[in-house]
C-alpha cells in the first residue's frame, strides 16, 4: 500500500535533545531512640506516601513443621491491636485512604503502607499499633489459617505458581527452606495457631531489628514528631546477631514435568541459582541476562515471539532470594514463559540454540549499547512514585547494600563492557546446569521433550 | 457540601492544568506540564475497541493494535520497541471494549523521538504491513489468549459474564480478546481495511504530559503529525443502549476442573460519565472494595465461607457499565449459602444505604485511587485521552475525584436499589470437577435460565 505514504510529509528521525540530569534518590538514614532504623526521602509532587516496614523475621527462623507461620504472623498484625479489634482496625485503616500489606519471605517480613500525604500520621500510629501491640486474638487467627488453607489449592492450579514450587523443590536440598513453599503447606499451615504465631512474633519482631523507609512530599508535615509517637513508642528487647546459613543447590540439567492434562500451553520455568547483588558480577549479569530475555528484542522474544510465534512472550531474570554482606546470598536465575503445547517442543529446541549460540559467538556491542541505555535510561521513568524509591531502599535494606547501591549501579552499567556482559549472562545460564520445570500435557510433550536431550525427563502429577 | 473528607488541598487535580488544541486533519492534542521529574510521557487514544468488531471478526481490534508494533514507512520491523527502549522509555499499547490505546513514557529530552514514531505509523502503516507479520502475530495473539485465559482457572469467567450480560448481537457482547475461531479467520485484508477506517487523525487523541515545553511539543506535533491527511471513513459503532435492567436473572452453571466453587454475577449499572456510575462505584466499594466491605466482613470473616469476596466495575459509556462480583467459596461451602448471604446483603444496603462512616471510607479509598492514577506522567496521559475521547473534555478528568465526593448517601442507595438485584444480573457459577471427568466432559457446560 502506498496510500497514505504518498501523501503525508516524512522527516528524519529525531535526535535527542540534552538529557537533563537525574540521580536515584539518597535517603537520610537515622535512628529512634528505641534503636528503629529510618530512611526518609522527600519526593515533591508524590501526594501518596509509601511506608516501607523491613522486620528481620526470615523464613529460615521458622520453627520445624510450622512453615507459614511468619506468614500468618504477618497477615495477623492487622487483625486487631490492645486499642482496636480487627474489623475496627481494618476500617480505620480505609478510613485513612490507607493500603496496608504484608508478606514473609526468605530474608524477612516486608509491610508496605501508601497513604495520602495528609492522613500519614494517622495511618503511621495504626501502623505502629500493629508492631507494637499485635492483639493476634485466637478466633482471628484461627480464620486467617483456615482462609490461606483454602488459598492453596488455587495456587496449585496456578501454572506459574506450581511451576515456581516445584523448582524450589528440585533445586535445593529437601531440609532447606527455600525447597518449600513460602507461604507453608497444608500440612504444616495445619499446625499453626494463635500462640505459635505470638512466639515467632515475641522471639523476632522487635525496634532494634527492624527498618521505617518512608518516601513521599512532605510540605507541611513534621515526620519527626510523626515518628517520635508513632513507632518511637514501640519498645524491646536487644537481638543477638544472626547468622544465615549458605545456600546450595543442585543444578545438574534435568527435566521435571508436572502433568497437567489437556493443558492447552507448557508452562516453563528453567532455572538455577547464581551471583547475588553483593558480587561483583551483579552489574554484567543484569546486563547480559536482559539482553538474553529482559524484553519482547531480547534474544529469547526475537526467536520465539516474533519469528516462531510460540508464546506471549518470555522472560529472563535475576530475582534475589537472599542477599548478605558475608557473601553467602544466592539470586535464582530463570527463564520462564508459556509456550502453546504442540510447539513445546520446537520451542526449547530453539531456546537452547539461543543459549549454545550466544555461549559460542557472546553478546554484539549494539545489543550491550542499547541493554545500557535502557537499564540506565528508564531510572527517572521507573522511580517516578514513591512506592517505587520506597521498595527499592526497603530492598537494600534487606539485602545489606550501603543506601547508594542503586544509585551506583547506574554507573557500574555504564562501565560495563561487552565482554564481562557476556562471561556473566554465559556463566549463569550454562546450557547443561539448567534444571527445567514444565507444567503441561505430558502425554503430548514428554517425547518431544526427551528427544531433546536436556537432560533426565521426570514427569509428576500436577 | 458532603466534601468534608479531602485528602489533599485541591481535591485531586493538585493544581494540574492542561491545555486543549487542534491540527488541521482533525488530531485533537491535548498537553499538560509538570516540571518535577525529567519524563514525559506521549499517550495516543484511538476511538475503536472491540465494540466496533463485526460477526466473524472479534478480536480485530486488538490483533490489530500488535500490528501497529510491526514497523511502518521509516520503521522496520520491530523498530518501534528497538527505538523507545533503546532511548530509555517504555511502551505499550492496550484494546478494550471501546478504545485502542498506545503510550510511551521518555525521558523528557526524547520526546521529540516518540511523536515521530507514532505519526510514522499513524500516517503510514500499510506502506509495512505484509503476511509474514499477520501470520506472526496471529500465533502471538492465541498464546496470549490462551496464557491469560485459557490456560488459567476461571480464566474465561469474564467473557462467559459478558456474553450473558450483553446480548447476542450487542456490540459489547464479546470481550476485546476475541474467539480463536476468528483470530484464524481474520485477513490481510482485514487489517488493513480496519486501519483506513479507524486509524484517523481525525477519530485519535495525543497527549503530552510531563517535563515539556507546550510551545515546542505543539510544534513538533504540528510537524510529525500535520500533514497525515484527515480521512473519515469510520461508521458509528451499534447502538449499545439496552434497558437499565436485565429484567430477569440469568445463570450459567460451568462445571470445570478449578479449585474451588466460585459465584460470579454481572450487575447492570448506569453509563460513565454520570452521577450514578460514581454512586455506583461508592455502593461498589461499600459492598465489596477492601478489608473493610459488606461483602468481606460477612463472607470471609463472619460466615467464613469465602477464600475472598469483593466487586469490581467496569465503567463504560456505550452501554450499560458493569459490576463484577467474585467470591471463591471456601472448602465444603456450597453455592446457595453463599447467594443467600450475599442477597441478605445486598438487599439490606439497598434498605438502608450507606453509614456515614462507610461512606467516608469509600470515598477516601476511591480518593487515594485517583491520586495514584495521577501520581505519574502516564497515568495523567491515559485520563486526559479517556476523557477526551469518551466525553470530549479533558480537563474533566482533573475534577473526577471532586465528583466523586460530592455524591451523597441517598443517591448511593438510591442506585443500589435500583440496580444490585437479583433481576438485573447474570450469575455465573463454578463447580470443580475431577481431573478425569473434566477431561470426558470438555463440552460440558450447561446453561439455565432462572425462573
Amino acid at each position: 500500500m502506498s496510500d497514505a505514504a504518498a501523501t503525508m510529509t516524512f522527516h528524519p528521525q529525531p535526535q535527542p535533545g540534552a538529557a537533563t540530569p537525574w540521580a536515584f534518590p539518597a535517603p537520610e538514614r537515622g535512628q529512634l531512640p528505641n534503636g528503629l532504623t529510618v530512611l526518609r526521602c522527600h519526593r515533591p509532587g508524590q501526594q501518596v506516601v509509601a511506608v516501607e516496614i523491613n522486620l528481620d523475621a526470615p523464613l529460615e527462623a521458622e520453627p520445624a513443621g510450622l512453615d507459614g507461620v511468619s506468614t500468618i504472623m504477618a497477615r495477623a498484625l492487622s487483625e486487631g491491636t490492645d486499642k482496636l479489634t480487627a474489623e475496627e482496625f481494618a476500617a480505620e485503616l480505609e478510613r485513612c485512604g490507607a493500603t496496608l500489606d504484608a508478606h514473609a519471605d526468605h530474608p524477612g517480613v516486608r509491610i508496605s503502607l501508601e497513604v495520602p500525604a495528609s492522613r500519614l500520621v494517622k495511618a503511621l500510629g495504626l501502623l505502629a499499633d500493629a508492631l507494637r501491640a499485635p492483639a493476634f486474638p485466637d478466633g482471628e487467627v484461627e480464620r486467617l489459617v483456615r482462609n490461606r488453607l483454602d488459598e492453596i489449592p488455587h495456587e496449585l492450579a496456578n501454572p506459574a505458581r506450581r511451576a515456581a514450587m516445584a523448582l524450589s523443590a528440585q533445586l535445593f536440598p529437601a531440609g532447606s527452606r527455600m525447597s518449600r513453599p513460602r507461604q507453608g503447606t497444608e500440612e504444616s499451615v495445619e499446625r499453626i495457631d494463635a500462640a505459635s504465631v505470638r512466639a515467632f512474633y515475641e522471639a523476632h519482631v522487635r525496634p532494634v531489628t527492624t527498618t521505617a523507609v518512608v518516601v513521599g512530599d512532605f510540605t507541611g508535615l513534621d515526620l519527626d514528631a510523626a515518628l517520635a509517637d508513632t513507632l518511637g513508642a514501640w519498645t524491646g528487647s536487644p537481638a543477638a546477631p544472626r547468622q544465615a546459613p549458605p545456600i546450595t543447590a543442585d543444578d545438574t540439567g534435568r527435566v521435571v514435568i508436572v502433568d497437567r492434562p489437556g493443558a492447552v500451553q507448557t508452562q516453563l520455568l528453567i532455572g538455577r541459582i547464581g551471583a547475588d547483588r553483593h558480587d561483583r558480577v551483579w552489574p554484567a549479569q543484569v546486563l547480559g541476562t536482559y539482553c538474553l530475555g529482559g524484553t519482547l528484542t531480547s534474544r529469547l522474544d526475537r526467536v520465539l515471539r516474533e519469528e516462531k510465534g510460540y508464546t506471549y512472550g518470555v522472560r529472563a531474570f535475576g530475582q534475589v532470594l537472599r542477599s548478605t554482606t558475608d557473601g553467602t546470598g544466592a539470586a535464582m536465575l530463570a527463564i520462564s514463559g508459556s509456550v502453546d503445547t504442540a510447539s513445546t517442543g520446537p520451542a526449547l529446541d530453539d531456546l537452547w540454540t539461543v543459549l549454545r549460540t550466544l555461549a559460542a559467538e557472546g553478546l554484539t556491542d549494539a545489543e550491550r549499547d542499547v541493554a545500557v541505555q535502557n537499564l540506565v535510561g528508564v531510572a527517572p521513568l521507573k522511580y517516578e512514585t514513591a512506592a517505587a524509591v520506597a521498595g527499592t531502599l526497603a530492598d537494600q535494606v534487606e539485602q545489606q547494600l550501603p543506601d547508594d547501591f542503586q544509585a551506583r549501579l547506574y554507573e557500574r552499567l555504564a562501565a560495563t563492557g561487552t565482554v564481562e556482559a557476556t562471561a556473566a549472562v554465559v556463566n549463569a545460564f550454562p546450557v547443561d546446569r539448567l534444571v527445567t520445570v514444565l507444567v503441561g500435557d505430558a502425554a503430548q510433550i514428554e517425547e518431544p521433550v526427551k528427544a531433546l536431550g536436556i537432560g533426565e525427563v521426570t514427569v509428576v502429577t500436577g | 457540601m458532603p466534601m468534608g473528607h479531602t485528602a489533599t488541598q485541591q481535591a485531586g487535580s493538585g493544581g494540574l492544568t492542561a491545555t486543549e488544541h487542534r491540527l488541521a486533519n482533525g488530531l485533537r492534542v491535548v498537553l499538560s506540564e509538570d516540571h518535577l521529574t525529567p519524563v514525559a510521557a506521549v499517550c495516543l487514544w484511538y476511538d475503536v475497541g472491540s465494540r466496533h468488531e463485526v460477526k466473524g471478526r472479534t478480536g480485530l481490534a486488538h490483533l490489530f493494535e500488535h500490528l501497529m508494533f510491526q514497523g511502518s514507512a521509516q520503521v522496520k520491523g520491530n523498530g518501534h520497541f528497538e527505538l523507545v527502549q533503546g532511548a530509555g522509555g517504555s511502551l505499550n499499547g492496550t484494546t478494550s471494549f471501546e478504545r485502542t490505546n498506545y503510550f510511551e513514557t521518555m525521558p523528557a529530552h526524547q520526546l521529540e523521538l516518540a511523536l515521530w514514531l507514532e505519526a510514522d505509523r499513524m500516517g503510514s502503516l500499510l506502506t509495512a504491513l505484509d503476511d509474514e507479520s499477520m501470520e506472526n502475530q496471529r500465533d502471538v495473539v492465541k498464546n496470549e489468549r490462551r496464557q491469560r485465559y485459557d490456560n488459567v482457572p476461571y480464566g474465561t469467567a469474564f467473557e462467559k459474564l459478558t456474553a450473558m450480560a450483553y446480548p447476542d448481537g450487542h456490540p459489547y457482547h464479546h470481550t476485546p480478546i476475541g474467539s480463536m475461531a476468528d483470530l484464524d479467520a481474520a485477513s490481510l485484508e482485514d487489517a488493513r481495511a480496519f486501519f483506513r477506517t479507524y486509524y484517523a487523525p481525525g477519530n485519535a487523541v495525543l497527549s503530552v504530559v510531563g517535563d515539556i515545553d507546550t510551545e515546542q511539543t505543539l510544534a513538533w506535533v504540528e510537524k510529525y503529525f500535520g500533514s497525515i491527511p484527515a480521512h473519515d471513513g469510520k461508521q458509528p459503532p451499534r447502538d449499545g443502549s439496552l434497558p437499565d435492567v436485565m429484567g430477569k436473572e440469568l445463570r450459567e452453571v460451568v462445571r470445570e476442573e478449578v479449585p474451588s466453587r466460585a459465584l460470579m454475577a454481572a450487575y447492570r449499572l448506569p453509563h460513565d460519565g454520570t452521577r450514578e456510575a460514581d454512586a455506583a462505584d461508592l455502593a461498589l466499594t461499600v459492598l465489596g472494595g477492601g478489608e473493610s466491605s459488606r461483602l468481606h466482613n460477612r463472607l470471609v470473616r463472619h460466615d467464613r465461607s469465602a477464600v475472598a469476596a469483593g466487586f469490581g466495575l467496569l465503567r463504560l459509556v456505550g452501554a450499560p457499565s458493569l459490576g463484577w462480583l467474585d467470591v471463591k467459596a471456601s472448602g465444603g461451602v456450597e453455592v446457595p449459602d453463599i447467594e443467600a448471604a450475599v442477597d441478605d446483603e445486598l438487599a439490606r444496603f439497598a434498605a438502608e444505604g450507606p453509614t456515614p462512616e462507610e461512606m467516608e471510607r469509600a470515598q477516601a479509598q476511591l480518593e487515594r485511587e485517583w491520586l495514584d492514577r495521577l501520581a505519574t506522567v502516564s497515568g495523567r496521559a491515559d485520563e486526559l485521552c479517556r476523557f477526551a475521547v469518551l466525553f470530549g473534555a479533558p480537563q474533566l478528568a482533573l475534577t473526577a475525584v471532586e465528583r466523586v465526593l460530592d455524591i451523597t448517601p441517598e443517591e448511593v442507595r438510591a442506585v443500589a436499589k435500583a440496580r444490585l438485584h437479583p433481576d438485573n444480573r447474570a450469575v455465573l457459577v463454578y463447580e470443580p470437577t475431577a481431573p478425569e471427568a473434566a477431561e470426558a466432559d470438555v463440552t460440558a457446560e450447561e446453561t439455565e435460565t432462572a425462573q
